[in-house]
């Protein structure tokens, strides 16, 4: 059975790659096959769903999905881009701050899916191409989102394994190396896009008369919204000291949005990814087979062996390993694999989290790399597709790789200067 | 019995499939109609072109995406380029797929069709051929007035 769970994994990692078919449909076939060829009963497939991932995930989806009512986040992004005045290396900075910062705290997706429309519009007003920014802000959402435990699937599923990481922890420990790599990566890039983000002064003063007040004026329970919003944030920054889980936090602070701020329950919980928690549901199925039969032991020996337990060089196999990986099929189900191999590697008595972090820069940086490394990539260039600015595949490789380089180049410094 | 569209005025608003943005757009701008159909040789209906895809079709692609746009002024000169880009389209890069009714159906099935496809007009055929178009608001109005007729006498 070990060698047919880890055929059905790598089939499906490769469907999900490839994307032949929804990955969700993939994820769901392949618990299946696990659960009707007898790999886990199905008391085991239950058990070996993170539910405290999938709670954390609908908590903040439900957050996020009635806070972007209130045009808060809109009025963020217009806020930043008329503070560039239209000068190419403050837009630069200014949106990719903002989605770094946007994505620490909500997630990469929702972050990108909500600047970037207004990106468009932006572009639409000063007279230039929207390619540049959106790519600087896909890349500035995958190392923005490296910043907190909420930021990106692979540190939502890496803070909910390993109960000993706090919220604080994933701040203190990634916040100051992820927006190092942002400031880095922003100037590298507005060098790489400066001829194309020209502007002309009549534009700016277009950018200038835009209002951002305006939606936020009009929305509704503006300020309990928020109140709920940034309330679950602190929350979030207390979770350890309180004893609560991360996931109690979400759900907490959703339950307490939909009672203060929220008429219409069901329009509320329409925000609910669906396809992404079922997703994330048979992925934990599909890794809990892969445990059952072994298979992840011998991959975390066969690691070690490779490394000859040496700390250092297990750090940069995961760190740089999980960047290929996350970079060739996609960072949660790659991440989804490799938490029970860390796991392993820690072993009973870890001396530091140095391979936990190790692994969340991977993961999170390796997103960047192509244009089907992590969700926010392929929503992006979606929208951007939809509207008629098609990027290609090779052409995001041109800068996702350079870009996915240098920002490794720098976790591995940190890694090895502060961490080991 | 009579359906009750046969009893109704249907509104002759269609063009070929072989017709650009710019040819449906006019007919839609000068006719009573909400939505136009695309007919092909054997003046079937493939296609509905109405108010919201003629909107979608002028105004900037990325507005769909927004969720938010009460900061925005107009910029009419992105407006007018974006109308310049369609209007040799083929029709058929901008119709959606057809929602028709035959002339004979019920009104109980014509008003379910109308709550649950969302659309400003429908397409009538008969025997699969076009007949006109039933536009919501009209539909609306004649059962209207037959409910309260009925329900005076």
């Amino acid at each position: 059975m070990d060698v047919v769970v880890a055929v059905i994994f790598l089939v499906a990692l490769a469907v999900i790659a490839l994307e032949w078919v929804h990955r969700t449909k993939v994820a769901l076939a392949g618990a299946g096959l696990v659960v009707i060829l007898g790999i886990l009963e199905l008391e085991e497939a239950i058990e070996a769903v993170d539910w405290a991932t999938i709670g954390l995930l609908a908590g903040m989806m439900i957050i996020v999905g009635v806070t972007e009512k209130t045009g808060i986040f809109t009025y963020l992004a217009l806020r930043a881009a008329q503070l560039s005045h239209g000068k190419p290396l403050r837009l630069v900075l200014l949106l990719g701050g903002v989605t770094g910062v946007m994505s620490a705290f909500l997630d990469n997706l929702t972050a990108i899916l909500l600047v970037v429309p207004i990106t468009l519009l932006l572009a639409d007003v000063l007279r230039i191409t929207p390619i540049p920014l959106v790519l600087v802000e896909i890349f500035a959402s995958n190392i923005g989102g490296t910043a907190t435990l909420i930021g990106d699937p692979p540190n939502i599923m890496i803070g909910t394994a390993v109960e000993e990481l706090s919220f604080l922890d994933f701040v203190v420990n990634l916040a100051p190396v992820a927006f190092f790599t942002l400031a880095v990566v922003s100037v590298l890039l507005y060098f790489l896009f400066r001829d194309s983000l020209r502007v002309a002064p009549d534009r700016v003063a277009e950018l200038q008369r835009l209002d951002p007040t305006r939606d936020v004026r009009e929305a509704k329970n503006v300020k309990r919204s928020i109140a709920v919003l940034l309330g679950t944030i602190i929350a979030f920054f207390l979770h350890a000291p309180l004893h609560i889980e991360p996931a109690v936090v979400a759900l907490g602070g959703a339950t307490v949005l939909l009672l203060v701020a929220v008429d219409d329950v069901e329009e509320a919980l329409e925000r609910v990814e669906w396809a992404t928690l079922f997703f994330f549901l048979g992925l934990f199925v599909m890794v809990g087979g892969l445990e059952s039969q072994g298979i992840i032991e011998e991959v975390a020996n066969l690691l070690g062996d490779l490394t000859d337990g040496n700390r250092t060089a297990e750090a940069m196999a995961v760190m740089w390993g999980g960047a290929a990986g996350s970079a060739l099929v996609d960072n949660i189900p790659f991440t989804a694999a490799m938490i029970p191999v860390v796991d392993q590697l820690q072993g009973a008595d870890p001396v530091d989290d140095a391979l936990w972090w190790s692994l969340a820069l991977g993961a999170c940086f390796g997103g960047n790399a192509t244009m089907i490394a992590a969700a926010a990539n392929v929503a992006a260039t979606g929208v951007l597709d939809r509207t008629g600015h098609k990027v290609s595949f090779v052409r995001f490789l041109l800068y996702g790789v350079p870009v996915t380089l240098l920002s490794l180049v720098i976790a591995t410094v940190y890694i090895v200067v502060f961490q080991l | 019995m009579k359906s009750i569209l046969e009893d109704m005025a249907l509104v002759d608003a269609a063009v070929g499939k072989d017709a650009t943005y710019e040819d449906a757009a006019r007919v839609l701008a000068a006719s009573e109609a909400p939505t136009v159909a695309v007919l092909d040789d054997d003046r079937k209906v493939v296609g509905l072109f109405g108010i919201e895809q003629a909107l979608r079709g002028c105004m900037p692609s990325y507005l769909l995406e927004m969720r938010h746009t009460a900061f925005a002024e107009d910029d009419l000169a992105v407006l007018a380029d974006r109308a310049r880009e369609v209007l040799d389209d083929p029709i058929l890069e901008h119709a959606v797929d057809p929602v028709t009714v035959d002339l004979r159906t019920s009104a109980f099935h014509v008003a379910e069709v109308f709550l649950h496809e969302g659309m400003a007009g429908i397409a009538v055929v008969d025997e699969a051929r076009y007949a006109g178009i039933l536009g919501r608001a009209a539909f609306a109005r004649a059962m209207l007035r037959r409910a309260l007729a009925d329900a005076g006498s």
